[in-house]
């Protein structure tokens, strides 16, 4: 008896735990969601008001009358194509670290982590000023690049772990069927580490969707991506607050829904290393 | 000679040698058993006539071709590995179709194809599973299917029953042996178990530390071993053998002492078979005495682990075992024509 009430309240502590997390990591979002419905009066009263007549012209006035729609746009071309080329770089040299054997293996393991440990802001400049020479600033190319090239580490150090847990026998059982090296990779080994690879590009995606730094250093107007236009929205006459909340709502909602999605996937792919050691 | 190692090392990057310039050649249609402790090279042999590895030094030809340098999918060979390696995203039946899938077979043959060979291992109930449902016994024989549905000239087998229980092993050998009669092509088999290669084998190559040590018939390896390791390996129980020294026609070891007469003096190592020693009277000339220590019976056998002073021996005898106490005396003859004399530094097989 002592025992089923101890183990009750334990059990309502933890519930009381998760609720202030559930509150403390949604309030700000709900808040948002709210602001995006307010009117400037609604907004900045200065008691929060949690019940207002809500207003849709946030929405339009913004996406439509100032044209940040194609800003959506952008965002899903860079987080495609940035995603698309880390998955199709980054597969087969994470299944080369998984499989073959070479001097400094490790070490040129550790090196692709290391391209993560730097201050994203340290190669800032030297990036903008080599797109520049490049000609390829303030288009969405630079962005695609420089996205791909810091997901990268995170795409062969995920996906090494994916591919290490399937038995090499697999590979060489294709081989001996009848496929080549190159063969056995993408029509056995890909295909069986589908999920692994669903969920490191899901992880890529939501970081590349996310990314706001080198987006602001190296596009300006055509290849803005919606975490760039937010901050356009901050005006000489004060910052439309409602605009804003409407843009981050709509840049959230994918991550959201994906995430929901997918978040059995991505728990296990994120573990898997930490895991395998 | 159809299938020829010929002079074939393999040195790892580790350092390690697993081969030492092997020189090997079996005929096609043969049952050749790898056999040999881990470590000896055996697997290596057969990954390296695969294709999955390439020799340090050295060729291998398959039927006057030279074949070192070809990727494992222009050998025509198949293989069944140690765990089984399906592919767990495809049903039994795609899994055994899958060589004939890339060899774009037309729909129709790979349905007749995979149907007859699953027909064969009798698992044709199992076709529309995946192999995480099947036992081991029975994923194992969708390996060997997928390994000889399209009909390569030669399969190769890694330790295949390795990871099968007792009773299942024996099921599944006696499966392969009928197998290899049926389908008449060759097999090259790899074992660390000396039963296995006894009973499948057309001919045994006995492998160590890289080396080939013996390449005979089952039967040859069993009655004329080449050296006191093959002698020591082969046979359940394994040879006794004894470390001594032989002086004028007899030999001396420690506890007991044995005629062998047309023999130099030196020292040799004596060996004999344990069904092959005799127990007789304690009135019988010519025989050693040792004391019973352990009695298992095997039944229908038993065996006698016997000792005298450092001498110890195995006797298998058809006896009742009730009849041997520990203890007691027990005089054992070793009939001449029973013996086996290896040399005592080298171990090699004397005349």
């Amino acid at each position: 008896m002592i025992d089923q009430s101890t183990n009750r309240a334990w059990r309502r502590f933890a519930w009381a735990v998760l609720l202030v997390a559930v509150v403390v990591a949604l309030t700000p979002y709900v808040w948002m969601l709210l602001a995006s419905f307010k009117n400037r009066v609604d907004l900045l009263s200065s008691v929060p008001k949690w019940v207002f007549t809500p207003t849709l012209s946030n929405y339009p006035a913004v996406f439509i009358d100032k044209e940040y729609w194609p800003l959506a746009i952008n965002s899903v071309l860079i987080s495609v194509s940035s995603t698309v080329l880390c998955i199709l770089i980054g597969a087969p040299a994470a299944y080369g670290f998984a499989r073959a054997d070479f001097p400094g293996k490790e070490d040129l393991f550790f090196f692709f982590l290391t391209t993560r440990m730097a201050p994203p802001i340290s190669i800032a400049v030297p990036l903008f000023l080599f797109f520049t020479a490049l000609g390829l600033i303030d288009t969405i190319y630079a962005v695609v690049i420089a996205h791909t090239s810091f997901n990268l580490s995170l795409v062969v150090w995920m996906m090494r772990g994916f591919f290490a847990e399937i038995p090499k026998e697999i590979d060489e059982a294709a081989m001996m069927d009848g496929r080549s090296r190159l063969g056995a990779f993408f029509f056995v080994v890909a295909p069986l580490a589908a999920p692994g690879i669903g969920a490191t590009a899901v992880l890529c995606f939501i970081l590349s969707w996310n990314e706001f730094l080198y987006a602001f250093i190296l596009v300006a107007f055509e290849g803005r991506p919606l975490t760039v236009g937010i901050p356009g929205l901050v005006t000489p006459h004060g910052t439309l607050w409602g605009q804003v909340a409407a843009v981050a709502i709509v840049a959230t909602l994918p991550i959201v829904l994906f995430t929901f999605l997918v978040q059995k996937q991505l728990v296990r792919g994120l573990t898997f290393g930490a895991v395998k050691g | 000679m159809a299938i020829v190692f010929d002079g074939v090392t393999k040195a790892f990057p580790d350092g390690t040698v697993a081969l030492h310039a092997l020189d090997l050649a079996f005929d096609p249609g043969e049952f050749l058993v790898l056999l040999g402790p881990s470590g000896s090279g055996k697997t290596t042999a057969c990954r390296l006539l695969a294709g999955l590895e390439r020799p340090t030094a050295g060729r291998i030809m398959v039927e006057d071709q030279d074949v070192t340098n070809l990727p494992p999918r222009l050998r025509g060979m198949g293989m069944v590995f140690q765990n089984y390696a399906l592919y767990s995203h495809k049903s039994v039946y795609e899994n055994i179709a899958y060589p004939l899938r890339i060899r774009k077979m037309a729909g129709a043959e790979i349905d007749r194809s995979v149907r007859a060979m699953a027909e064969l291992l009798e698992i044709g109930r199992y076709l529309d599973r995946r192999p995480s449902q099947l036992s081991g016994g029975q994923a194992q024989r969708v390996a060997v299917a997928r390994a000889l549905v399209w009909q390569p000239s030669l399969c190769l087998m890694d330790e295949p029953l390795s990871n099968l229980d007792a009773l299942l092993r024996l099921h599944m050998r006696t499966e392969l042996k009928r197998l290899h009669r049926e389908l008449k092509k060759t097999f090259v088999f790899v074992t660390h178990d000396q039963e296995e290669a006894m009973t499948l084998a057309t001919r045994v190559a006995v492998l160590r530390e890289g080396s080939l040590i013996q390449f005979d018939d089952p039967r040859e390896i069993y009655r004329r071993p080449a050296n006191r390791f093959i002698a020591e390996f082969i046979g359940r129980p394994a040879m006794n053998t004894f470390d001594g020294t032989v002086r004028g026609g007899v030999f001396h070891a420690d506890g007991f002492t044995c005629p062998l007469p047309g023999r130099p003096d030196g020292p040799v190592v004596l060996g004999i078979r344990p069904e092959q020693i005799q127990i007789v009277d304690a009135s019988a000339g010519d025989s050693a005495r040792f004391a019973v220590d352990v009695v298992e019976a095997v039944e229908p056998d038993v065996l006698i682990f016997a000792r005298s002073q450092a001498s110890k021996l195995i006797v298998r005898t058809a006896s009742d075992d009730r009849a041997f106490k520990p203890g007691q005396p027990l005089h054992l003859r070793f009939p001449a024509n029973a013996l086996h004399v290896f040399d005592a530094t080298s171990g090699a097989r004397l005349p």
